[in-house]
C-alpha cells in the first residue's frame, strides 16, 4: 500500500520504463490503462469510479511529462475554464496568472499565446506549474518538472513548490535531479521497481547518485 | 413598405402549379422537365419580356438548350462524386401559385424599415434599405426589371457562365439577372461601412425559390459584404462576382439551417490585381451544395476560409474550383468541417494552373473533424498544373478528437463535454 499523506513531499524515482509516469496516470484515470486490482482513495472517496476530471475537481492534479499542446486554445481561457471562474472573477484570476506568469519569467502575453504552442520545454512546464497554483490542488503529482527548465527555472520552481507545500497539500515529485530534491527537502523518496517498491529518506536519493540503481 | 424599396424581376411566371387531382409535391427533375420541354421553350418568343432585352432572351435560350442536353448533374461529375445527391433529388417541393406581388412577402421584409446598408435577394427579387435607394454619385446602383439599363445589362448578361454545376437550372428559374454595381469612385465606403446581404426564402413551406446574382465591384473600389443564408425553404442561388481592375471583395457568409436545403453556385471572376477573401461558416442542412469558380487573371489574391460546423444528420458538400490563367496570382483555401452525429460532409478542391500561369503560390487545407464513428467526410485535393514556375501545396485530413488532448483537459478538472466542446473550438480557430 501506498499512502500520500498531507503535509508532506515525496520524490518518486526509477530506472527508465519502470512505470513512475504509469503509476501517476492510473492515479488520475487516465483511460486506455491496463485495469489493475486493488483499490485508490482520495480525500477519503474512492476514485476508482471516478472520471479524470472529477479527480482532478477533487484536488489532484498532475503535472505532464510533455504537456500537450492545444493550438487555437488561449493559455488564460483555458485557466478559465480549468477553474470554473465567474464573470466577475475573471479580472481578478487575470492579474494572479499574470503574477505567476511574471514570476517564472514567461513573456507578457502569455495569458494571449496558445496553449503549450511556440512553447519551449522549460516554458510548457512552467506553464504546468501556474496552472497548479491557479487550481485548487490538494494533491500535486508532477513528472520530471524540472526537465527543460534553466538554472533561474529550476530556482523558481523549487522555491514556488516549496512555498506551496502546506500543511494542507502534499506533494509528489517524479525527479531525478539532485538539486530539485535537495531543495524540496522529501519527507520520503521512493524507488520504484520492477517488482516493488523501496521507500527511505533523502539519503535513499544520494546512494542513487552514488550508486545507480543497482546499488540499491 | 415604408422606407424601403422593392425591385422586381420581369420574370414573374409561375412554374409547375399546383393541378386538381395531381399530386401538390413536386421533385427537383420536374422543375428541370418543365423548363427544358419543348413547349417551355417554344414559348419563350411569346413571353412578355422577351423583346426587352434581346441579349438576354439569346442567352436565357441557351442555356435551357444546354441544360437540356446536359441534364441534371450526377455524380459523374467530380464537383458531385461525394455528395448525396439522390437526397437533393428526393426531396419534396410544394408547389405554389405567384405570389411576386403579395403583401405577406412585402411584409415579412418590412424589417428593412431603418436597417441600413441591407439588401434581401427572395426569389429572384430584390428588397434594399432606404439609404441604398437614394441616387448619390458613388451608392449601390441597382439594374433590373424595373430598373433597366439596355446596353449596360446585355453586357452583365454575357458574363453569366454556367458550370457543370446546378447554375444552369437556378438561371432558368430566376432568368433575369438582377445586378448590383459597387461604382469605380467609391473607393472603400463600402469596406469601412460592410452591405448586408440576406438571402431568404419569403415563406416556411417547402418551397423552391432561386436568385441569379451579378455584384460588380468596379475599377479599384473596396467592398465588405455581409452574406446571410438563411433557408426556410428550398433555395438556389446563383452569384456572380465580378472583380475589376485592383478592386477588393471581402465576403462573410454564414449559412444556417433552419429546416430548408441551399444550393449555393458563387462564381469570381479576379480581373488583374484583384483581392478577394471569402470567409464563411455553414451548418449544412437536409443537404446543403456550397460551389465556388474563381476565375483568376493576374496578380490576383484570393483567401478562402471557411469553418463549418455540421449539425446531427445534415448534409454539407462543398466544391471549391480555381482557375489560374497568368502570372503571379496568390492562392490560399483553409477550410476545417466538423462533423456532428450522422453529419455528411465533403470537400473537392481543385486548382487549375495553366502554361502561362508562372509564379502561382497556392496552398489547399482541408481538416475535418469527425466526432462521432457515425459520420462521413470525404476530401479530396485535386492539383492540375500545367506550368514549372510555381509553388503549391495542399493538405487534407479526416481525423476523431484527440484522446490525448481529452485527456489532458480532464486532468485540469474540464469534463468531456466542456472538453470536446473546446477542442473543436480551437480546432476551427
Amino acid at each position: 500500500m501506498v499512502k500520500f499523506e498531507a503535509g508532506k513531499t515525496y520524490v518518486i524515482m526509477g530506472s527508465n520504463g519502470v512505470g513512475k509516469s504509469t503509476l501517476i496516470h492510473s492515479l488520475m484515470g487516465k483511460p486506455g490503462l491496463p485495469a489493475v486490482s486493488g483499490s485508490a482513495t482520495f480525500l477519503g472517496s474512492d476514485i476508482n469510479t471516478l472520471e479524470t476530471d472529477q479527480r482532478a475537481r477533487l484536488g489532484m492534479f498532475v503535472g505532464f511529462q510533455a504537456p500537450t499542446s492545444i493550438p487555437g486554445l488561449s493559455n488564460f481561457q483555458f485557466i478559465k475554464q480549468a477553474t470554473g471562474i465567474k464573470v466577475t472573477e475573471i479580472q481578478p484570476s487575470l492579474s494572479k496568472f499574470k503574477e505567476f506568469s511574471n514570476t517564472l519569467g514567461l513573456p507578457d502575453d502569455w495569458d494571449k499565446r496558445n496553449l503549450n504552442t511556440d512553447a519551449s520545454g522549460g516554458e510548457k512546464k512552467k506553464n504546468e506549474l501556474i496552472q497548479m497554483l491557479m487550481m485548487n490542488t490538494k494533491l500535486a503529482m508532477l513528472d520530471e518538472p524540472d526537465s527543460g527548465l534553466d538554472v533561474d527555472g529550476i530556482k523558481a520552481l523549487t522555491s514556488e513548490l516549496t512555498a506551496w507545500r502546506t500543511k494542507e497539500n502534499t506533494l509528489v515529485v517524479i525527479t531525478h535531479y539532485d538539486k530539485l530534491i535537495s531543495g524540496l527537502n522529501p519527507d520520503a523518496v521512493i524507488v520504484l521497481q520492477k517488482d516493488g517498491a523501496l521507500v527511505g529518506d533523502q539519503s535513499l536519493a544520494d546512494k542513487i547518485f552514488n550508486d545507480g540503481f543497482e546499488g540499491v | 413598405m415604408m422606407g424601403s424599396k422593392v425591385y422586381k424581376t420581369l420574370f414573374g411566371q409561375t412554374i409547375l402549379m399546383p393541378q386538381a387531382n395531381v399530386e401538390e409535391f413536386y421533385k427537383l427533375n420536374d422543375y428541370f422537365e418543365h423548363v427544358t420541354s419543348n413547349k417551355f421553350i417554344d414559348d419563350l418568343p411569346h413571353a412578355y419580356w422577351s423583346n426587352i432585352l434581346p441579349q438576354l432572351k439569346k442567352t436565357y435560350e441557351n442555356n435551357l438548350l444546354t441544360l437540356k442536353e446536359e441534364g441534371l448533374p450526377t455524380k459523374r461529375s467530380e464537383q458531385f462524386n461525394f455528395a448525396n445527391i439522390h437526397k437533393l433529388y428526393d426531396i419534396d417541393i410544394l408547389s405554389a401559385e405567384s405570389d411576386n406581388d403579395s403583401y405577406d412577402v412585402i411584409e415579412r421584409f418590412s424589417y428593412l424599415n431603418g436597417k441600413k446598408r441591407c439588401i434581401v435577394l427572395n426569389d429572384s427579387r430584390i428588397f434594399t434599405s432606404e439609404d441604398l435607394n437614394k441616387r448619390s454619385p458613388f451608392n449601390v446602383q441597382i439594374l433590373d426589371s424595373v430598373n433597366t439599363n439596355k446596353n449596360r445589362q446585355s453586357e452583365y448578361v454575357k458574363l453569366l457562365r454556367q458550370q457543370d454545376n446546378f447554375s444552369k437550372l437556378t438561371y432558368a428559374l430566376s432568368p433575369f439577372p438582377n445586378v448590383i454595381i459597387f461604382p469605380n469612385g467609391s473607393n472603400n465606403t463600402f469596406d469601412k461601412n460592410p452591405v448586408t446581404v440576406q438571402y431568404r426564402n419569403s415563406c416556411d413551406e417547402p418551397r423552391l425559390e432561386c436568385n441569379t446574382t451579378i455584384f460588380d465591384v468596379q475599377y479599384n473600389a473596396k467592398v465588405h459584404l455581409k452574406e446571410d443564408v438563411k433557408t426556410t425553404a428550398g433555395q438556389m442561388n446563383y452569384s456572380m462576382y465580378v472583380l475589376r481592375e485592383n478592386a477588393e471583395l471581402t465576403i462573410e457568409r454564414t449559412t444556417n439551417d433552419y429546416g430548408g436545403w441551399n444550393i449555393f453556385d458563387s462564381v469570381f471572376i479576379c480581373h488583374p490585381g484583384s483581392k478577394l477573401t471569402v470567409k464563411f461558416t455553414n451548418t449544412g442542412s437536409q443537404y446543403t451544395q456550397e460551389n465556388l469558380y474563381i476565375d483568376s487573371s493576374s496578380k490576383t489574391s484570393v483567401d478562402i476560409v471557411g469553418r463549418n460546423q455540421i449539425y446531427k444528420g445534415n448534409q454539407y458538400h462543398q466544391y471549391v474550383y480555381q482557375k489560374s490563367n497568368d502570372p503571379d496570382n496568390y492562392s490560399c483555401i483553409d477550410i476545417k468541417n466538423v462533423g456532428r452525429e450522422y453529419a455528411s460532409t465533403s470537400f473537392i478542391g481543385r486548382y487549375d494552373v495553366g502554361p502561362l500561369s508562372t509564379n502561382f503560390n497556392g496552398t489547399m487545407n482541408n481538416q475535418n473533424l469527425m466526432l462521432e464513428k457515425n459520420v462521413t467526410m470525404h476530401t479530396r485535393p485535386v492539383l492540375d498544373i500545367h506550368t514549372k514556375e510555381i509553388k503549391c501545396q495542399h493538405g487534407c485530413t479526416v481525423s476523431n478528437i484527440n484522446e490525448d488532448h481529452m485527456y489532458y483537459l480532464q486532468t485540469k478538472g474540464i469534463n468531456k463535454v466542456t472538453a470536446s466542446e473546446m477542442l473543436i473550438e480551437s480546432f476551427l480557430c
